[in-house]
């Protein structure tokens, strides 16, 4: 239920630059919740590779050019630094079903391209030793000791400076300029010229730069940092004129942003999406956007609306597909993109078609395809929903704009697999909400026993079961109860903890090991991130830490969570 | 028919597509016919294996796997305690997939005169084959290791396409058990047919018309058989019309109607349908192609004969779920293979691959060494470490003289006239291998490459025999080999294997004692646990000299003896006197206790303090924060995921700290020789 806390690999992200509309974006990751179907990518670092659909739309002939790109990411260290990622997970499942759709893994591993969060990018920058400029930053008044220190640096830049520029010994011999090389400490940057000063502080660098600023403008300063990312020396490299440093300039630029780019990777990509404040569309996209945000953006935030706000602000309108679905009423039940349109495509008639350039690697197939339909039914759909663009004039009475559709998601919807069965609606949407104060979870049963079974068991027991409950079996260690009654949850796990249960199969039941926790224990679970396969296991390491608390944090908690009657066991079944 | 090449001369008639890599070092064979195992050629390799393995002499193996630790404070380090080793090792066997499992049988030819090898390279993936409710299968990828793959050309598409799936010994018996228990419970239920359900939930007309139409069609095709007649003239009738699928077959001798193109709605109402109208029809699930069933509907000329093909039916069922059950066994049959065959098993640096072998083919890994080397030498009676035996034996010593004990290298150097060509002429004390290979099939058939399980496994096999000899057992032409693991010259080397690389130490497998190995040389000095302070979170702008020098300036200048930086959150301090453990652990709680003290505020060790994140504890917490089966790449995280909320924990058995109501009124007791301490310590600080 906690999606943003576990990290996981994408491989690939279709987007679909449109003019003057938005991106649609598919990723595929290599792992899955283990309870949600196929399809669905997961977390734990890492990203396979992306593909991204650049279309552009021509408006007056309502067609799609669609030009696709499509990216392979490997979460390469190459700076060695343990980033993107050290490792990560995948799930054998995920990539069985990639395999399946012909995903070619060595092209991914073998040439995939790197990236790093802008979390990471900060980092590297402090620990990958690269020579930067800097600007200097005001001042206080110097100290006496920075005083000296400033004279000191003067005189010897001075003394080098004038070696340097003057002209006439130039014709001295070969020994004589080793010997002054050695004694004023002069090196060659490139072809320049250029001197080396020790610094051990920021403070001194701010200094140095200082007194280089007094002394000649056609001298470079350049911050050398060590291994560790500390700042060892300061190189003050000498132009020979104005043109000669502005040369100098732009080559050092450009050095820092090749590195930059080295370390970026794949993210300038996003970036560039991200600056061009266009809409994005996705199709039940929640899941991808936590995705980007972790890999491309910065770890994932502890909570649900920390993490919309950050997302807003790299990216500022996100169309879920889904959410226009929603808007147009039969479509509500279509729960893929294929069979969404194909209804469309049998029941509206909407002028807009989508030419796909020819496909030059036609034998396998192709990954940015998912990119390409959720572009084409969105672009039905905008026409069927007569949205137009927020920056164009409404031309007719009832158009919308983009940004009335955009930033909402969808948490708890599952993609079922792509098929093209036709009985969309043989699926009622049936769920409920309950408080989370309403449900407890129960383990230390017999394994392998079926829900009904389990529920059979427990009916009656306790006061609170003899009301009506429902039960779902999380794993095969582990169920979850909900009842209907309020305040059943205390009763339980206060009887449970005082031992007040009287006699009978309660008692014996929790002499064989059955245990009951809060919700709270499982969120504490799902937050703690632990790798054991049983929930049964990690409920006990939660609440075998700390048995006291967990109550009480249940009653502030108003939390709710969805149902699905779907799922629920009707106790007249059994 | 099998063609045996030379090795020789393997490069002229050997005609595969070499493997296209970039290291022309000569170690990397190049030329050896390795054969490439995957889910479409393992039956049939099977069949082979098993007998290549009962005739051959010894077995060599290997392993490729997706990483090897899962953060970096989980590296082994040299001076790790042998428990906390063992349980990187365990976190890392059960973390991480096996890729590539090398086998290379080798069988001494005395005809010949020389060993003949067989080496296979099966591609192994972690599939989950069985419908299962467990949870997913799910391993972790390190990326240095996915890399270092890539570089030596490993075929992921091949692994994950083709890999061959498992299941642990542990798990096909889960899956076996589960299995009887549905099958009791599926006959209790068949047996009674209660009257429950019989309503037909209607929700709209056109079900209503289904039902008719179904009910109908399954009346009129009852009162066909029942008459004896022909049913074909039913399909002349209605041509084209949805019972068209109507046909009868014969299934266990009775009439039935197979079900074809019916949605799974449609399904269950012909269900309802049959059990509220029709008694002597029954609705039967047969497994069919792959794993998609067969629905039928069978007739029954009464309640016994109902019985009695419902239980043929949940027979067959049974059946061949196991038959699935067996198949999704996978690679385990060659593991089964070599454990019964109990061959002498051959491998270089061996230790983690036998636990992966652990844990992946038998069971969960015991939670101590000891347990898990008796559990490995119950099934494996006799391994043996060609890098063990490069170290210990002094005549291997003086042949290696100083260079590398890397399998490559240590192959290139003993072994090459098989590493490099052309073959110079054959000198006595080298043992001649040949490698053997079927014509048949040639597309299974690689030229082994360097860090590929299969020649690598080869590689290995051919350096253990190349040792043999240089111990002074002697391989004879036309005489038979004796039984290796019993040779007296091999006695020494036998189950002794290296918990890891840098622990200088070997662990006796069949006694599962470790005891310090002689020829190791230690970069540290010795460790005395009892003397080590755990402590992470601190301020990261603290280096070890910073460290030291803050632990020095309350504690003296020689307090401290070592430090090790776990990674920038986490560090172990050694300290010289035991004592100095729960004194520093003591000032830090007393230092927390009272943050605005002016006492605590001049105290050097404030700096380390500062950021109020700081943990202490003694080394056994350093354990059990190992032992927890979270994976988060900085050790702090680590431990915050271990559950550990307190800031500061003194050792239970130090006899100072006693309880902890003890210390805390110890700390709360500061006496005027403390304050006198605090400020000097302070003044040395300014």
């Amino acid at each position: 239920m906690n999606p943003i806390s576990s990290p996981s690999p994408l491989n690939r992200l279709g987007t679909s630059p449109v003019h003057p509309r938005p991106p649609p974006i598919a990723i595929h990751g290599a792992g899955s919740f283990p309870s949600t179907p196929r399809r669905q990518p997961t977390s734990r670092p890492s990203t396979l590779p992306r593909d991204s659909s650049c279309s552009s739309l021509l408006s007056a002939l309502f067609a799609f050019s669609a030009p696709r790109y499509n990216f392979h990411l490997f979460p390469r260290d190459e700076l060695n630094l343990g980033m993107p990622s050290y490792s990560f997970s995948c799930q054998s499942s995920s990539l069985t079903s990639m395999a399946r759709e012909g995903f070619d893994f060595n092209a991914c591993i073998y040439d995939g391209i790197t990236y790093s969060s802008r979390a990471q990018e900060s980092v590297a920058r402090d620990r990958n030793p690269v020579p930067r400029m800097r600007l200097m930053t005001s001042s206080s008044s110097p100290s006496v000791a920075d005083s000296v220190f400033m004279g000191r640096i003067k005189s010897r830049v001075e003394t080098w400076w004038k070696a340097c520029r003057d002209p006439g010994k130039a014709v001295d011999g070969s020994l004589v300029l080793s010997l002054r090389k050695l004694i004023l400490g002069g090196e060659l940057y490139g072809s320049r010229p250029c001197l080396g000063i020790d610094v051990s502080s920021d403070h001194q660098v701010q200094l140095v730069l200082k007194v280089v600023g007094q002394i000649c403008d056609d001298l470079v300063p350049l911050i050398v940092p060590d291994k560790q990312g500390e700042i060892k020396t300061v190189r003050l490299i000498l132009t020979s004129s104005e043109d000669d440093k502005n040369l100098l300039l732009t080559e050092i630029q450009s050095l820092e942003e090749e590195e930059d780019l080295k370390v970026r990777g794949f993210r300038e990509v996003l970036d560039v999406i991200s600056r061009s404040h266009k809409p994005i569309i996705g199709y039940n996209c929640l899941h991808d956007f936590t995705f980007i945000h972790s890999k491309f953006i910065a770890p994932l935030p502890p909570s649900m609306a920390e993490f919309m706000c950050s997302l807003r602000l790299a990216f500022c309108e996100i169309l879920d597909i889904i959410h226009l679905l929603k808007e147009v009423g039969p479509l509500r039940k279509a729960n893929n993109v294929p069979a969404a349109l194909s209804y469309l495509r049998r029941q509206f008639f909407t002028p807009v078609e989508l030419e796909i350039p020819p496909q030059v690697d036609s034998n396998d197939k192709n990954h940015g395809h998912n990119v390409l339909q959720i572009a084409y039914l969105f672009a039905k759909l905008n026409n069927l929903l007569k949205i137009v663009p927020d920056h164009q004039p409404a031309l007719e009475q009832d158009t919308r704009q983009v940004k009335d559709f955009a930033n909402i998601f969808y948490p708890c919807s599952t993609t079922l697999q792509d098929s093209d069965d036709e009985d969309i609606g043989s699926q009622a949407e049936k769920s409920k909400k309950f408080g989370t104060d309403n449900v407890v979870l129960l383990w230390g049963f017999r394994a392998g026993i079926s829900a009904a079974g389990l529920k059979r068991q427990l009916h009656g027991i306790h006061s609170v079961f003899s009301e009506n409950f429902e039960l779902q079996l999380v794993d095969r260690t582990c169920a979850i109860v909900i009842f209907h009654v309020p305040g059943s949850v205390e009763n339980l796990l206060e009887d449970m903890r005082s031992g007040s249960i009287g006699s009978g199969s309660l008692k014996e039941m929790m002499s064989d090991g059955l245990k009951v926790t809060g919700y709270e224990a499982y969120k504490k679970v799902c937050r703690m991130g632990l790798w054991e396969a049983d929930l049964a296991e990690s409920l006990e390491m939660v609440s075998s830490e700390q048995t006291d608390d967990l109550p009480s944090n249940c009653k502030n908690d108003t939390s709710e969570i969805y149902w699905s009657s779907e799922l629920m066991i009707n106790l007249n079944d059994i | 028919m099998r063609k045996q090449w030379l090795l020789c001369v393997l490069p002229k008639t050997l005609t595969l597509a070499r493997r296209s890599h970039p290291f022309s070092s000569s170690s990397s064979g190049g030329g050896v016919a390795v054969k490439k195992v995957t889910k479409a050629n393992f039956e049939s390799t099977l069949e082979d294996l098993r007998t290549r393995v009962r005739e051959a002499d010894f077995v060599a193996i290997d392993l490729e796997m997706t990483g090897v630790t899962s953060a970096p404070w989980r590296e082994c380090f040299e001076f790790d305690r042998s428990d906390v080793r063992y349980l990187k090792v365990k976190d890392s066997a059960e973390k991480f997939a096996v890729v590539q499992f090398g086998v290379c049988p080798f069988r001494w030819d005395s005809s010949r005169g020389s060993f003949l090898a067989y080496p296979h390279n099966f591609f192994v993936f972690p599939r989950k084959e069985l419908p299962l409710d467990g949870p997913a299968y799910e391993f972790l990828c390190q990326t240095t290791s996915m890399n270092f793959l890539a570089k030596y050309q490993f075929d992921f598409n091949a692994c994950i396409h083709e890999g061959i799936s498992y299941l642990s010994r542990a798990q096909e018996a889960e899956a076996l058990s589960k299995l009887s228990s549905a099958y009791e419970n599926e006959l209790t239920n068949s047996t009674n047919t209660s009257q429950e359900n019989l309503e037909i939930p209607i929700v709209s007309t056109a079900d209503l018309l289904f039902t008719e139409r179904i009910k109908n069609r399954f009346h009129e095709w009852r009162n066909g058989i029942m008459k004896n007649s022909c049913t074909d003239h039913y399909l002349k009738e209605e041509p084209g019309c949805v019972m068209s699928q109507f046909q009868t077959v014969f299934f266990k001798m009775r009439p039935a109607v197979e079900l074809n193109g019916f949605n799974s709605h449609q399904m269950k109402l012909i269900q309802l349908v049959l059990r509220k109208h029709f008694e002597d029809l029954v609705f039967i699930r047969t497994p069919g192609e792959e794993v998609v069933f067969e629905k039928k509907v069978v007739y029954t000329d009464s309640e016994e004969d109902k019985a009695l093909l419902m239980r043929e039916v949940l027979e067959d069922l049974h059946r061949s779920k196991e038959a699935r059950v067996r198949s999704a066994v996978g690679l385990r049959h060659v593991i089964d293979c070599l454990v019964s065959e109990q061959k002498l098993i051959v491998g270089h640096n061996c230790f983690l691959d036998i636990a992966h072998v652990y844990s992946k083919f038998f069971g969960p890994l015991p939670s101590s060494i000891m347990e898990f080397a008796l559990s490995v030498h119950e099934n494996f009676p006799n391994i043996v470490d060609t890098k063990h035996l490069l170290n210990s034996s002094h005549a291997l010593q003086y042949l290696m003289k100083k260079s590398s004990k890397s399998l490559s290298s240590a192959f290139s150097l003993l072994c090459p006239e098989i590493s490099s060509y052309p073959m110079k002429s054959a000198h006595a004390s080298y043992v001649k291998f040949e490698v053997q290979a079927d014509e048949a099939g040639s597309s299974n058939w690689t030229s082994g490459a360097k860090h590929e399980a299969g020649f690598d496994a080869f590689m290995t096999g051919c350096l253990f025999a190349q040792e043999c000899a240089h111990l002074g057992i002697k391989f004879d032409l036309s005489s038979p080999l004796t039984n290796l693991a019993t040779n007296e010259k091999l006695k020494g080397y036998i189950n002794l294997l290296y918990p890891s690389w840098n622990s200088g130490t070997v662990i006796d497998l069949t006694t599962g004692i470790e005891k310090p190995e002689s020829n190791y040389k230690r970069k540290y000095p010795t460790v005395l646990f009892s003397n080590i302070v755990l402590l992470w979170g601190f301020p990261s702008k603290f280096k070890p000299k910073d460290l030291k020098d803050c632990i020095s300036k309350v504690f003296g200048a020689s307090s401290v003896t070592s430090i090790f930086f776990l990674d920038y959150t986490a560090a172990l301090v050694q300290f010289s006197k035991k004592e100095f453990v729960n004194d520093f652990l003591m000032l830090k709680d007393t230092l927390e206790r009272n943050p605005d003290d002016p006492i605590s505020v001049l105290n050097p060790l404030a700096g380390l303090l500062e950021g109020d994140n700081t943990r202490a504890a003694d080394y056994d917490t350093y354990k059990t924060i190992c032992s927890s089966s979270a994976s988060k790449v900085l050790f702090a995280d680590q431990a915050e995921a271990a559950g550990i909320r307190w800031k500061t924990l003194f050792s239970s058995h130090s006899p100072e700290a006693g309880s902890s109501a003890e210390t805390r009124l110890h700390s709360h007791h500061v006496s005027c020789e403390d304050i006198i301490d605090t400020l000097y310590a302070a003044r040395s600080v300014s």
